[in-house]
């Protein structure tokens, strides 16, 4: 009995020290003793600590299927109440209540007679119970119950190791998560893409079916980022309130909702407890079963996804720290470029005095990518007399940049103008920012959120602008003009770094625009007075010999014409054959050249009405060239012509073909051997207008350097014959209607004279039914001066 | 004879008129100035007067005015040592307007179209 005993016990020990696994030690040993204490059932039922019940875990008759797993709370029935008392317990079906409490057995063992149940438990820890079922009336000799006691001890000792396995493993589990959470958390710095990971990792680690992070601003409730991975259910809140569920537990959320089609989805929330003004959530979604249950989260869960939360708090930390130092550099990098950029711009803009040039420097400044880049500029300058701004020139960021060094790329010409010089804006505070920004003397962002006024009404269709910067042009506290720039091409945000570089660059080139209407204002006044001076000049000599001439003229006219007169009636009486008649002769001839010389005289001095009409030059150089091609024949000058398609002049056709008359001489008797006159007409567009030119050039070698700036004086001649008047007179007539002549000499080859005419622009009298107006009732428009 | 009266202030200017004239064949009367040329128009049938402009007691411009207020039928021709006032005869209602030259090839001309010859 007693060998019998101990080979029992050490049959007992062997299988609990065997190298199976522990389930099935624990399953040899419940077979073990069903067969040594030949009972016909031994089950072994464990406690579940949260539910406060036993459940059947083993029975000697084979593997429990499901619907046999048998389960009693903890006091009732023969299971129940012998976890509560840890005290063994044999008792029989006919005793009183035995059958009734234990129904759930019946099942197992319908015929059972004996009922024996055994604590397994040491000095601490139930474990669960023990149960032997037997058809016969057993009562259990007190060695049997010894050896089932110490059984029960053993057994219990068994599963506190396996506890304590079980327990070193999950930890060991546990620190292998946060391990590779770790390793994934510290391997990135960016923010983005650490969020990502945090999600990512932390669903798979808890194994649930979707996971997101919030940040939001603790002070505005304002979310800040939030990244989401795997399957969140939408019935589940996305920023779960957290909320105290124990004493000593941390503030966490808990909570499970049914989506329509009845199935329950679990959501499991802790927070993120940040240093400084962020706050956050780390939630997980429906634990994912291995049968494809959801299942809701076990407080082992949370505790990881705590300690998670711990770990996850300083890498954000750390990459918002990252980030911040980057974006400082990114900032001080941008900086230090616009500074550059607006230094160069500032520099290359102090080369020019040109109004125009200057702004196309500016436009480049600020549309280039060396310079500030922004994808569009357009200047606007302030009309005084009609309070207006109106577009001066705006240009778009080139497509392809060049690879020019920054100071000279800025000296080209914009590559794409835009043409505003239609553009106006009247000077109003309903009128938007451009107009403001003068009004008020201060920078514009205007975004079109905002629901003010943007780009006026008027030129919406011109300039399309959801965001735009508008800075004022301003000098000596006066605003001048605005510059406005937008990024609307690209769609890049417009900030606020640019902005300083923007306004920087606007004082300055406010400043040097004012210098550059100040000098051009100068150098206008002062070609104009130079103009006045040798004009007052010039009348003043020619309003002397105008005086003089003409009173002689007169006074001569009447005896000359008594002297030719008698002359020619002398000759008719003097016979051919008679030295008298050569002398006669020559009384005739040079009266007839003093007559000449006297009409000359009085054409120039200008005493002569003029008459306008609107006359084709074409047609005035033609009737011209009748009256001199004797001459011409004479010569033997060939005549080129290239007369272009031109609107009539208003001029006094008579003093036109003077003009051409005299040029034409003057021509013909620069190529006494022959050559070419050639005769081009052509329009000339000038600033202020239209003009028709002629140009007569001859090949008679030109005029000799030294003689050169005489040629318009009255009473010059390099010739032996003539008054010297020619060009004189040409010139007066000429200017007499607002032209120009111009002498462009080619010393070896020829001469050419351009007569520039203003086409109508002087006549601002009308001609009412008359063709003619005397050139006295004309009057040159203010500041005619030309 | 077609009858033609001179005005000019210079004798010697209406002496070499009067002798060209005479040679076409033309009855000439003289007169020194415009009240002088009056008192002949009213006197003397004429045909054709040739004024001068610049005259002393009575000028050209008035004595025209004048001939043509008894005369409105009668020719006459302005001929002056001054070209400027070309433009504005046809306003003083003279019927021709001659600067004065040594050639008188013109005169004899514009007098021979005014009397239909």
């Amino acid at each position: 009995m007693v060998s019998e005993r101990a080979a029992f016990l050490t049959q007992m020990v062997e299988v609990l020290t065997s190298t199976v696994s522990f389930g099935e030690r624990l399953n040899n040993m419940v077979h073990l003793l069903a067969r040594h204490l030949k009972v016909d059932l031994a089950l072994y039922f464990g406690l579940d600590k949260a539910r406060e019940t036993l459940a059947l875990n083993i029975s000697s008759a084979g593997p429990v299927p499901p619907h046999l797993r048998v389960e009693f709370p903890l006091g009732q029935g023969l299971v129940g109440e012998t976890a509560s008392t840890r005290k063994m317990k044999v008792v029989h079906r006919h005793q009183p209540g035995v059958l009734e409490d234990n129904a759930a057995l019946e099942k197992l063992n319908p015929a059972y007679h004996t009922l024996a149940a055994f604590p397994v438990a040491d000095d601490n820890y139930l474990y669960g119970v023990l149960i032997l079922m037997d058809r016969g009336d057993r009562s259990f000799t007190p060695t049997e119950r010894q050896s089932l006691q110490l059984a029960c001890l053993m057994l219990a000792g068994a599963l506190r190791q396996a506890i304590v396995q079980e327990e070193a493993k999950k930890r060991i589990a546990e620190l292998s998560v946060l391990f590779e959470v770790g390793k994934a958390l510290s391997s990135t710095v960016e923010l983005e893409e650490l969020l990502e990971r945090i999600v990512s990792t932390t669903a798979k680690v808890i194994t649930a079916r979707g996971a997101a992070l919030h940040i939001i601003d603790a002070a505005s409730g304002e979310p800040l980022v939030s990244s989401r991975y795997g399957q969140i259910p939408p019935e589940c809140p996305t920023l779960p309130k957290m909320e105290v569920r124990g004493p000593g537990e941390p503030p966490h959320f808990t909570g499970q909702t049914p989506d329509a089609q009845g199935r329950m989805h679990y959501c499991l929330a802790v927070p993120l407890t940040f240093k400084g003004q962020l706050q956050g959530t780390l939630a997980v979604y429906d634990k994912f079963m291995p049968d494809g249950e959801f299942a809701s989260f076990d407080p082992e869960n949370r505790q990881l996804l705590f300690t998670m939360a711990g770990v996850i708090v300083n890498a954000i930390e750390n990459a918002l720290t990252y980030q911040q130092v980057e974006d400082l550099a990114e900032k001080n990098l941008r900086m230090v470029k616009n500074l550059t950029a607006l230094q160069e711009i500032s520099q290359v803009m102090l080369t020019s005095v040109q109004e125009d040039r200057l702004l196309e420097i500016l436009l480049q400044g600020l549309t280039l990518e060396q310079g500030l880049g922004f994808d569009r500029a357009v200047v606007f300058k302030v009309d005084e007399a009609t309070q207006t701004l109106k577009g001066a020139k705006g240009a778009r960021r080139p497509a392809k940049s060049n690879a020019l060094p920054n100071a000279k790329a800025l000296l080209l010409p914009p590559p794409d103008e835009i043409p505003v010089s239609d553009w106006e804006i009247p000077l109003r505070t309903d009128q938007g920012p451009l107009a403001l920004a003068v009004l008020k003397k201060r920078s514009y962002h205007y975004s079109q959120t905002s629901k003010e006024v943007g780009i006026p009404e008027a030129l919406q269709e011109k300039f399309v602008a959801h965001e735009f910067f508008a800075v004022p042009l301003i000098v000596k506290d006066r605003a001048t003009g605005v510059i406005v720039v937008d990024n609307q091409a690209s769609g890049r945000p417009l900030e606020s770094e640019p902005l300083h570089a923007l306004q920087m660059l606007a004082t300055h080139a406010a400043l040097v625009l004012e210098n550059a209407h100040l000098y051009s204002t100068i150098e206008a006044n002062n070609r104009e007075l130079l103009l006045i001076r040798e004009r007052m000049l010039e009348s003043d000599r020619l309003a002397a010999l105008s005086g003089l001439a003409s009173g002689m003229a007169h006074e001569i006219r009447n005896p000359l014409v008594s002297i030719g007169g008698f002359a020619r009636r002398i000759a008719k009486q003097v016979e051919a054959s008679s030295p008298l008649r050569g002398y006669v002769e020559v009384i005739q001839e040079e009266v007839t050249r003093l007559e000449k010389l006297l009409r000359e005289i009085l054409d120039f001095t200008g005493e002569n009405l003029s008459y306008y009409g609107d006359h084709d030059l074409t047609k005035l150089i033609e009737d011209t060239l009748v009256l001199v091609q004797r001459d011409l024949d004479a010569n033997k000058i060939q005549v080129k012509k290239e007369y272009a398609d031109l609107p009539r002049l208003h001029c006094d056709d008579r003093q036109m073909k003077q003009v051409f008359y005299n040029l034409f001489q003057n021509a013909s008797q620069a190529m006494p051997h022959g050559g070419t006159l050639t005769i081009r007409t052509y329009r000339m567009e000038k600033p202020d207008g239209l003009y028709e030119a002629a140009a007569i050039s001859d090949t008679g070698g030109g005029i000799p350097m030294e003689v050169l700036h005489n040629i318009f004086n009255p009473f010059f001649s390099t010739k032996d014959y003539g008054t010297g008047l020619g060009l004189a007179i040409a010139q007066r007539i000429v200017s007499r209607h607002y032209g120009q002549i111009e002498v462009n000499n080619e010393i070896g080859k020829g001469v050419t004279f351009i007569v520039t005419l203003p086409v109508a622009k002087y006549c601002l009298v009308k001609d009412v039914g008359q063709d003619a107006v005397p050139a006295s009732a004309l009057k040159a428009p203010k500041g005619g001066h030309r | 004879m077609k009858k033609i009266l001179v005005a000019d202030d210079e004798m010697s200017i209406r002496l070499l008129y009067s002798e060209e004239l005479k040679e076409e064949g033309y009855e000439v009367y003289l007169a020194a100035n415009g009240r002088e040329a009056l008192e002949i128009v009213d006197a003397v049938p004429l045909d054709l007067v040739i004024l001068d402009i610049k005259m002393p007691e009575m000028d050209g411009i008035e004595a025209l005015r004048q001939i043509k207020e008894k005369r409105p039928e009668l020719p006459v021709v302005l001929s002056t040592a001054y070209g400027e006032y070309k433009q504005d005869f046809a306003t003083w209602a003279s019927d021709e307007y001659l600067v004065k030259s040594s050639d008188l090839e013109d005169l004899k001309a514009v007098v021979k179209r005014h009397l239909k010859e």
